[in-house]
């Protein structure tokens, strides 16, 4: 019994061994500190999205490539709704005498809190992809920049596009993002903008929960009830392949019409060929250099807080010819 | 045999109200097209719920098969994509990933004798983290090369949905009438009964969760298949689907009970609760919160429908 | 003796699917004890929960002290001034035994446990039944049955009570344990409480009871004064037969000697330093001694149940490399095992009793990896009506049998397989007079048919007329063997204690 114990305590004690080895191999090489060189931390969402996963990856090449003039802190959440974990990572970065954060908030309102304790700091916090709310910064004394594109401008250039190929009065559906967040928000007006304007017909808006087998499930519900539908307006391209495989499991290739938002790499081919009429690209990649770009400028001029917005751009068979 | 038909004939009238229900609620619910649509959205999950309703009859439980599920899948599209595999090598790695993560989790739980909870809880950390690996956190599209999987064409069935259907006869046969399947219920009973009457448990376990991986392989080729995009992130949340599915089905969290052809019940249940909500237009809040009194009231009407048989005859 | 009626039941009557009670009706008059007796099945444990409301009677009613009385449960009824010591105990635990012994009235201030006045309470209530060495503190998941069971008395006992309704409450004790409940019971009749005493132990009710009430199939078939009624007239009036025709010993042949099972120097850890015996072809062996001297961790060892630290072991003139690592091992050798506690380790409650029957040998009943319903079935009921199980049918769950049909059950599980040795430990405990003869007699069958039989028992009674030998452990080793002609309860009472010096045998 009591051999048994010690052995299995070894095996621990091994085990646990050789993983502070696996950790300290996975841990970045550590940059040499220069002092004078300005640290940003780039606090970002979930990882696992491809959007954010392609913002961090400009962020290190832009640092790559001017690593004389800043120190980059790249972090992101497991969770996209974990609020609580991305408030802890700024609170990190506070202790860690980061001079500035870019952050892309997971909630528009929770992380304010989180803001302020780094502003009350001392640091530079630049706000990017999706907007703190307004209302909450006025009530704390707060200005932080925005550094981003319309999203909405860029759903109503989407919806836009669609609505030349459709005629007044086709019923339309928007399949939403998470309804909480200011991007899922912004998407849904600027489509609702251009089906306004185009005269089309909104029969249904629901939630896809950003996610392709939930979009799928929504949008093949909708092809039921609403046999007449022409058209879907998806928040993100992931929610828009869950509606190319609904309306093809539904035989209704040729008669609904699919955009998105976003232009991941997967979409591409279905642009191509016409699956998805259109989507955006906002420069993911560059999104997060917009804002350490400000961020920099910030602490070299001084210069007072203000938004700063980025191009979004349509994407389509044409433009990808 | 016809108690076993009774035993199904509450969760079809169950199912049967909440179709008329819907039908009633909503204009085209009640239509071949609706039908259609919940037997190709179906097969990923009852593949899943079939091994889950083995896991929770041995008294144990696997959450790690959504993310073993999304591993699978990325494993698959980084096979047909970058890799550049042929599609039944593609296939043969994705039924292996899943046989692995099953495997693992059953190795540790029996032979290192770590709750199944913890393990498999450390497997869906690692199967997600992997698949963010393999696919770099990139859906990739895959279209025509695994589409027709899921395309309808026996009696309006896919391939996918045969494969399921045929998972979950042989999941009920297996349980019902082979030696393994009275061991697991057994085991699930009263392991240390079982162990000193001469059986070893420990292999019928490890099979049991090697085999609910092995499913949940399966069902990421069924739903890779079915969005034609291999999503890293595919599969999140199904482990308390399928959970949910197994129980309103009747399968106990305590092991020794259940049945596969009830669990096919469930995950039809809430199929027909997700789409004929959607259909009704039923806001996201509403949607949670009438799936979760559903499950909570088919827990409650079993129970009681277990008491009163326990008290007939004590 | 005009004693106060303190609690009367009338009429009562509870029907499951078949009546359990019909028109039973029983008074407990302060200052006696009264001994319900009957086969498992008889209605003794649904009349015992009536009275402390675990059960609702469906007809009939009940008085305290001429009072209107139908306590909604347990509580209530402690309440009332009436305790209930079950046969199935209800023990937390994860609990200590101090929090055990209060439970439902823990000492408390300001809404925290007061810790010390707990202590001190549980320690007062433990003394009286004898377990006043106990660690306050330890997990009852620690303890043996037979403390669990003085625990469970303690428990009943640590709030004032005037009926004291005991349901079985010596099948678990040893012969010791069971005289310290003994002295309990007769300082509890002195103060003038009732107690109600459901047993299968004639010996005991005929040297206890004040009064003796018969069940039979769930109605009150007589109730006689003390010495009225003989032991033979008691089981004739319980079982509706004579039962007396038990087969003696001597109607076996001795046996041939020849050893089939050789231990030597069996030791793990504390429980066991050094146990040696042989058992021989045909002979049924007693392995007798107080709880906690080693016999259920011996036999577990034997059966590959429990590791084991060192010891020789020789089977059929064999020395084997090692103990066997596993039951499945043990079992692949000719060895099988009738666990001691059969619902935890022994039975699938909720399955079939045609399920538990086939369990050991289900692979033989199979072709192909499926099972063949027909064979299956038939093995069941062969099983079944040769060890003479009463089931309402092979499919009924085995959980709705009595106490004796369970144990025929688990059994019932080896008999169709081969093997060689059949350890049993405590076989009879906790079933009726009836079950117990029939199971004595087919431990005597197999004996008889060749198979080496091992009985661990807490009743040297049972050792005595069931045995050709007796070994006896005291404190993990053996401390002296018996054969039939040395036979004699205080020697071998003196064995069992010789190594637990200034234990429980000096409390």
């Amino acid at each position: 019994m009591l051999g048994r114990e010690g052995g299995r305590r070894r095996l621990v004690l091994v085990g646990l061994a050789g993983l502070a080895v696996a950790i300290t191999a996975c841990r970045p090489q550590p940059q040499a500190q220069t002092p004078g060189r300005p640290r940003i931390a780039l606090v970002m969402k979930s990882l696992a999205n491809e959007f954010f996963l392609t913002m961090e990856k400009g962020a290190r090449e832009h640092q790559a490539k001017n690593a004389a003039r800043y120190e980059l802190l790249a972090n992101g959440i497991k969770d996209e709704l974990d609020v609580n974990a991305q408030a802890s990572l700024v609170e990190q970065m506070i202790a860690q005498k980061a001079d500035a954060i870019v952050l892309a908030p997971a909630d528009s309102k929770a992380l304010v809190a989180a803001c302020k304790r780094a502003a009350d700091a001392g640091l530079v916090v630049v706000n990017i992809d999706n907007r703190l709310d307004a209302a909450a910064l006025a009530e704390r004394g707060l200005r932080i920049p925005f550094v981003g594109p319309d999203n909405r401008k860029g759903a109503r250039q989407v919806g836009e596009h669609l609505a030349r190929t459709l005629q007044r009065g086709d019923a339309v559906a928007i399949i939403e993002g998470v309804p909480t967040t200011f991007n899922a928000q912004q998407r849904k007006l600027g489509f609702q903008d251009a089906i306004e304007a185009a005269g089309l017909r909104l029969v249904a808006s629901q939630s896809g929960e950003w996610e392709m087998a939930k979009a799928n499930q929504v949008a093949a519900a909708l092809l039921g009830e609403h046999p007449e539908l022409k058209a879907f307006l998806c928040a993100n391209d992931n929610m828009a392949l869950g509606a190319v495989a609904a309306r093809k499991a539904a035989g209704k290739e040729g008669a609904v019409r699919i955009v998105g938002f976003d232009d991941i790499s997967a979409v591409a081919e279905l642009v191509k060929t016409g699956q998805v009429l259109a989507t955006a690209d906002q420069h993911a990649g560059e999104l997060a250099v917009f804002g350490i770009e400000y961020a920099l400028e910030t602490l070299d001029k001084k210069s007072p807080p203000a938004d700063r917005e980025t191009p979004v751009d349509l994407v389509t068979a044409e433009t990808l010819r | 045999m016809s108690g076993a038909w009774r035993e199904y004939l509450g969760l079809g009238v169950a199912l049967g109200a909440l179709v008329l229900a819907f039908g009633a609620l909503t204009d085209h619910f009640l239509s071949r097209a609706t039908f259609a649509v919940i037997a190709s959205q179906v097969p990923a999950a009852i593949l899943v719920a079939v091994g889950m309703t083995f896991v929770l009859i041995l008294a144990g439980i696997d959450l790690s098969v959504g993310s073993v599920l999304g591993l699978a899948g990325a494993v698959l599209g980084a096979a047909l994509g970058p890799l550049g595999l042929s599609l039944p090598a593609g296939l043969l790695a994705t039924l292996l990933t899943g046989l692995l993560c099953g495997a693992l989790n059953g190795a540790l739980s029996v032979y290192v004798r770590l709750p199944s909870f913890i393990v498999t809880l450390g497997m869906m950390e690692i199967a997600r983290g992997t698949a963010y690996t393999v696919s770099r956190s990139q859906t990739a599209y895959l279209g025509a090369r695994v589409e027709w999987i899921a395309e309808t064409t026996v009696l309006g069935l896919s391939p996918a949905t045969l494969v399921a259907l045929a998972a979950a006869a042989v999941g009920q046969i297996v349980l019902s009438r082979t030696l393994f399947g009275r061991y697991v219920v057994a085991i699930g009973t009263n392991e240390e009964a079982v162990r000193l009457s001469g059986i070893d448990p420990r292999p019928i376990k490890w099979i049991v969760f090697a085999a609910s991986g092995l499913l949940a392989g399966l069902a990421a080729v069924v739903h890779t298949a079915r969005l034609a995009s291999a999503d890293p992130n595919a599969g999140s949340g199904l482990e308390l689907q399928a959970i949910a599915a197994v129980v309103i089905g009747g399968t106990s969290l305590m092991g020794g009970r259940g049945s596969v052809v009830r669990s096919l019940f469930g995950v039809v249940i809430i199929a027909v609760l997700g789409t004929g909500l959607a259909q009704m237009g039923a806001a996201e809040p509403v949607k949670r919160l009438i799936t979760g009194c559903v499950i909570v009231a088919a827990v409650v009407i079993d129970r009681y429908r277990n008491r009163s048989q326990g008290r007939e005859g004590q | 003796m005009p004693a106060a009626v303190l609690l009367r039941a009338e009429s009562l009557a509870k029907t499951y699917t078949t009546p359990a009670l019909a028109d039973v009706s029983l008074e407990l008059r302060g200052g006696e004890v009264h001994a319900l007796v009957g086969e498992n099945g008889a209605g003794k444990s649904t009349l015992a929960r009536i009275l402390v409301g675990l059960t609702k009677p469906d007809a009939g009613r009940m008085l305290r002290e001429g009072h209107a009385y139908a306590p909604s449960g347990k509580a209530e009824a402690a309440r009332r001034g009436v305790a209930i010591v079950l046969q199935e105990l209800n023990l937390v635990e994860s609990l200590t035994v101090a929090e055990q012994v209060l439970l439902g009235a823990w000492p408390s201030r300001l809404g925290f446990v007061d810790r010390r006045a707990l202590r001190e309470q549980a320690h007062a209530a433990l003394g009286r039944v004898g377990l006043r060495g106990i660690d306050l503190e330890r997990p009852v998941r620690s303890l043996g049955v037979g403390q669990r069971q003085m625990l469970a008395m303690a428990a009943a006992l640590a709030r004032p009570c005037r009926v004291l309704i005991l349901d079985e409450p010596t099948a678990a004790l040893s012969e010791h344990e069971a005289e310290r409940l003994f002295a309990e019971m007769e300082r509890l009749k002195a103060e003038g409480a009732a107690i109600l005493y459901a047993s299968h132990r004639l010996e005991e009710v005929r040297r206890l009871a004040d009064r003796v009430t018969v069940l039979r199939d769930g109605r009150v078939v007589a109730t006689r004064e003390r010495g009225e009624a003989t032991s033979a007239e008691l089981v004739q009036l319980m079982v509706g037969r004579d039962a007396g025709s038990r087969p003696p010993r001597d109607a076996r042949p001795t046996p041939s000697g020849e050893p089939v099972l050789r231990i030597r120097g069996l030791r793990r850890g504390r429980v066991l330093r050094d146990v040696s015996f042989e058992l021989g072809r045909g002979e049924i062996l007693g392995l007798a001694g107080l709880m906690g001297s080693g016999r259920t961790e011996t036999v577990r060892a034997l059966f590959g149940a429990d590791r084991v630290e060192g010891g020789e072991i020789e089977l059929r003139g064999r020395r084997l490399p090692r103990f066997f690592t596993s039951p499945k091992q043990a079992v692949a050798h000719g060895i099988a095992l009738v666990t001691e506690n059969r619902k935890d380790e022994g039975l699938l409650l909720p399955l079939s009793v045609r399920a538990n029957l086939t369990l050991a040998r289900l692979s033989e009943l199979c072709r192909r990896g499926f099972v063949r319903p027909e064979a299956e079935t038939a093995a069941a009921r062969t099983l079944a009506s040769r060890l003479g199980v009463k089931c309402a049918s092979l499919e009924q769950p085995v959980r709705q049998l009595s106490g004796g049909n369970q144990q025929k059950v688990v059994l019932g599980r080896w008999l169709d397989r081969d093997f060689d040795v059949l350890l049993c430990d405590e076989p009879t405990r906790g079933v009726d007079v009836a079950a117990r003869a029939e199971i004595h007699e087919h431990l005597q069958e197999l004996a008889a048919a060749g198979k080496a039989v091992l009985v661990v028992s807490s009743e040297i009674e049972e050792l005595r007329a069931l045995c050709d030998r007796i070994v006896v452990l005291s404190a993990g080793s053996v401390a002296a063997t018996f054969g039939r002609e040395g036979f004699d309860q205080d020697a071998i009472l003196v064995a069992a204690l010789r190594d637990h010096a200034g234990g429980k045998g000096a409390a």
